[in-house]
């Protein structure tokens, strides 16, 4: 949950999605899911020229399987909160009996 | 074009009739309004009115060749070939040849059964033989006459009325208030008796036919043909004396319920109305013919448009109902209970009950939202700064979020809800394999919150690892990086619970009314807090033996070169006991040149900036270490002081130190308080001479350095540390000593002065400041060098 919790702190915030196919897209996240399923709103896609087909698109669903990489805004990414997070959620994992 | 003068038009062409029944039909609701203008003259039919004039569209011409198809002449029989030749007379006076033909065929062709084709052939011709001898085809035409008998049992369609505007229902309505009030009184005479003396029970619709209205027989009909036809019979002939009145818009539109007495007509609309309140049930059946009788013509209207209407909704749930029982109750329940967690972990809901779990589950966004929901003055406030933010509003502010949140009553509503629907599924132990009998596999499922398991490694005993990990321990060298990464990391897991544990602190135990169950729980904290304050001071390895021969850093230093070991610094301090505090600031004072921020804070000869690594390394000690040790020093008495400074000049290498940012600030940091302290006056002389004999000795070391000390270049303007250590020391210096730091520095301050004349303004002015802190600090001002 640590990932779909720190997403969620990233809404309203413009991110660039970085897709599988090797398209990125660059848009305001407007929500996510536990799946990190990805809303974005009024998105530009990087090197229009080469994806034409997507230059009328303004808002994009985009599954989370699809996602190689999420391009953050460093200054809304909070990194001592977030190493505090990842210690929790390792503890938990670790306390969790397999 | 037509080929025998029919309209070839299909009939999805031509579509519904307006006149014939069925949903196309519009019904006019003020089609009794203009009954009731001619009340008086509605007991006959008129074929005017009732013929559709279809026959007026059929396209006659293009039959120009008929003659030529079908053998007639002109002047030929006509008489005999019409428009309504007769095919089947005609073929049958050649069926003789063509039976002969068949049987023929069927001999050449050596069938069996010869005869049977030939008995077939026979009867087929039964019932016809008449049409044989028919030589003459009479004419068909319809005789007009014929429909000059009014024959209200073979309705003729209603034609299609114009829907009347709203002057004319207007006019209408105005013209049968005239007309009614007479008529009106005829009818109530003549139905009176039938009323009072049957009433409308069902066994007797119209008990006296005679006397019922004659405008209602022909309508009866319209609606239910089988019932009406038995009725001409009883139509008066006086009727036909009324059969071509040109003046009758519309017959068969029923009569007029409004010329009714109202007590009747009332009662007549409430039977129409009962289906009505029925509808909704679906189980309202539709009344028999016999109770239809009973209906005035409005009440049935209504009815029957109620009915049409529950006609449509029980096709529409028909439709719909194709798919019902295809999922048990027990399958709604799943699909609801998983929607409900979906909404929970959408949400992000807190739930209420137990905040800790969310905090667990959840912890960077719950977190985050309390520390940046606030106002946030400047968004580069250093991270100390910022981990105090997030420490101190963690507990109170999650308390605030609980009272505010009525916003979302609904959704609070919701979780209640789901709650119970949740924890049930959470009781449940989860058989996370599905096998099934006689199969080879397993099925394993998984959820996002525990996704299914690729590899299913088997992870060694708890105590094993443990163990293990202990004996390899004292085998890897302690200062290797794993190991001192390792030993942050045990800091940070001490320190977030006894971070978890500080935000449960019960409530203060006030005064004498406090209850002892609160003391005692107050009580059960302090002793929690100490045990894993003990925790965390075992983790910091302060207290590990000082090795001074050892070529390896004691841990606790080692720690602080990581920059995740200085981060921790601030935090740890605030959990630390004033003890604690000095002694933390000893270890670090006693390494002071061992110090990674000391020993690469050094510029390196022929190096005009320090690498960026190192800066950055700097920068975050400054940032985040500095400040807690200056927490500590600035409300330090005058021995600690001294303490410390006896500790520097025996045991570091001061000179060295004196080069870096780091070891610069310390010194500046203890001399400054010890200024303070003597300005407001809190120490004895003979402490005081203590400290002029440790100051003398630190001037004197520091003496043969001092023009060294200022970082690489002029322009950096990064200089100003130095002047605060300057400055720090000329305050405490004797003039003699002032004397000799001028002439130390001299040339770096006329530099700076010369240098500052050819920058902007603002910049000059921030390094001429920055030269006067030391200036002022002996009695000068930049000024009297200008």
């Amino acid at each position: 949950m640590l990932f779909f919790s720190f997403f969620k702190t990233l809404v309203d915030h413009e991110v660039t999605v970085e897709l599988k196919n090797d398209i990125q897209i660059r848009g305001t996240l407007k929500s996510v899911d536990q799946f990190l399923n990805i809303k974005l709103d009024d998105i530009q896609v990087l090197e229009e020229l080469k994806y034409p087909h997507l230059s009328s698109v303004k808002n994009v669903f985009i599954r989370g399987s699809v996602v190689r990489y999420v391009h953050l805004p460093a200054a809304s990414v909070d990194t001592a909160l977030l190493e505090d997070a990842t210690r929790r959620e390792a503890a938990s994992q670790a306390a969790k009996p397999r | 074009m037509s080929f025998f003068g029919f309209d070839t038009t299909l009939p999805k062409d031509r579509g519904h009739p307006l006149a014939a029944p069925g949903f196309g039909q519009v019904q006019d609701p003020f089609a009794h309004l203009s009954q009731g203008a001619n009340n008086e003259h509605d007991d006959a039919i008129d074929f005017d009115d009732t013929y559709d004039g279809l026959g007026d569209h059929l396209d006659e011409a293009g039959d120009d060749f008929n003659d030529d198809t079908f053998g007639g002449g002109p002047g030929a029989n006509r008489q005999t070939v019409g428009k309504d030749f007769d095919f089947f007379g005609r073929t049958a006076e050649v069926s003789d040849a063509i039976e002969e033909e068949q049987l023929r065929y069927s001999r050449a062709h050596d069938l069996k059964g010869t005869s049977l084709g030939r008995n077939q052939v026979a009867p087929a011709r039964t019932g016809y033989e008449k049409y044989q001898a028919l030589e003459h085809v009479s004419d068909l035409q319809v005789d007009q006459n014929l429909w000059g008998e009014p024959e209200p049992q073979y309705q003729q369609p209603v034609p299609a009325r114009k829907m009347m505007s709203l002057d004319e229902v207007e006019a209408l309505m105005k013209s049968q208030k005239k007309h009614a009030i007479p008529v009106n009184q005829q009818q109530v005479v003549s139905r009176e008796p039938t009323r009072t003396t049957s009433g409308y029970s069902s066994d007797t619709p119209y008990p006296d036919r005679s006397t019922a209205p004659l405008s209602q027989i022909p309508s009866q009909g319209m609606y239910n043909q089988h019932v009406s036809v038995e009725l001409p019979a009883t139509l008066p002939i006086g009727s036909q004396s009324h059969q071509h009145h040109p003046q009758h818009p519309a017959i068969f539109q029923g009569p007029d319920h409004q010329a009714l007495p109202p007590g009747l007509a009332s009662s007549q609309r409430s039977i129409a109305q009962q289906p009505s309140s029925h509808r909704m049930s679906g189980q309202q059946m539709p009344l028999n013919p016999q109770q239809m009788l009973q209906i005035s013509e409005a009440g049935r209207e209504e009815f029957l448009k109620e009915e049409a209407k529950r006609a449509k909704r029980n096709h529409k749930i028909m439709l719909l109902s194709k798919d019902n029982g295809l999922m048990t109750p027990q399958d709604k329940n799943f699909i609801t209970r998983m929607q409900l967690q979906q909404l929970m972990a959408a949400s992000g809901s807190a739930n209420d009950q137990d905040p800790d779990a969310t905090l667990s589950e959840d912890f960077y966004y719950q977190v985050h939202r309390m520390i940046r929901g606030g106002p946030r003055t400047n968004p580069q406030q250093p991270l100390s700064h910022f981990a105090q933010t997030y420490l101190f509003q963690t507990g109170s502010r999650h308390n605030n979020r609980k009272a505010n949140r009525g916003a979302d009553n609904h959704l609070q509503r919701m979780e209640q809800q789901v709650q119970r629907a949740v924890e049930a599924a959470k009781a449940k132990p989860k058989n996370k394999q599905l096998v099934i009998e006689g199969s080879l596999g397993k099925i394993s499922f998984g959820n996002s919150k525990t996704p299914k398991p690729l590899l299913n490694i088997k992870r060694p005993d708890h105590a094993e690892t443990v163990s293990r990990s202990r004996g390899a321990h004292k085998e890897i060298n302690t200062n290797s990086r794993r190991a001192i990464l390792k030993d942050i990391e045990s800091i940070y897991s001490s320190l977030m619970k006894i971070e978890d544990e500080a935000r449960k602190e019960p409530p203060l135990p006030t005064g004498a009314a406090s209850e002892p169950g609160i003391v005692e729980q107050h009580m059960a904290w302090r002793s929690g807090m100490q045990a894993l304050n003990e925790k965390l001071w075992s983790a910091l390895k302060v207290l590990e033996p000082i090795d001074p021969t050892s070529s390896v850093p004691h841990p606790f230093i080692a720690m602080l070169s990581f920059s995740k070991g200085k981060k921790v610094i601030p935090r740890v301090f605030r959990h630390m006991s004033s003890e604690q505090r000095v002694t933390i600031l000893t270890m670090i004072v006693i390494h002071l040149d061992v110090l990674d921020v000391v020993r690469l804070g050094q510029l390196q000869p022929g190096e005009t900036h320090l690498p960026t690594a190192s800066r950055e390394a700097i920068d975050l000690f400054s940032a985040a270490v500095t400040p807690s040790l200056f927490g500590y020093v600035s409300e330090a008495p005058l021995y600690n002081i001294m303490g410390l400074l006896g500790l520097i000049l025996d045991r570091v290498h001061v000179q060295a130190s004196a080069k870096t940012r780091i070891g610069l600030s310390i010194l500046t940091m203890l001399t400054s308080r010890a200024i303070l302290i003597r300005e407001t006056g809190a120490t004895d002389d003979g402490e005081w001479q203590q400290w002029t004999q440790l100051y003398n000795r630190l001037f004197d070391v520091l003496e043969p350095v001092l023009s060294q000390i200022f970082p690489g270049s002029f322009n950096s303007g990064e200089d100003v540390y130095v002047w605060q250590f300057l400055a720090a020391m000329g305050s405490g210096a004797s003039p003699e000593q002032q004397q000799r730091l001028v002439i130390a520095v001299k040339d770096r301050v006329m530099e700076t002065v010369t240098q500052s004349k050819t920058l902007p303004p603002d910049m000059a002015a921030q390094r001429l400041g920055n030269v006067n802190l030391f200036m002022r600090a002996i009695g000068l001002d930049v000024e009297l060098l200008g």
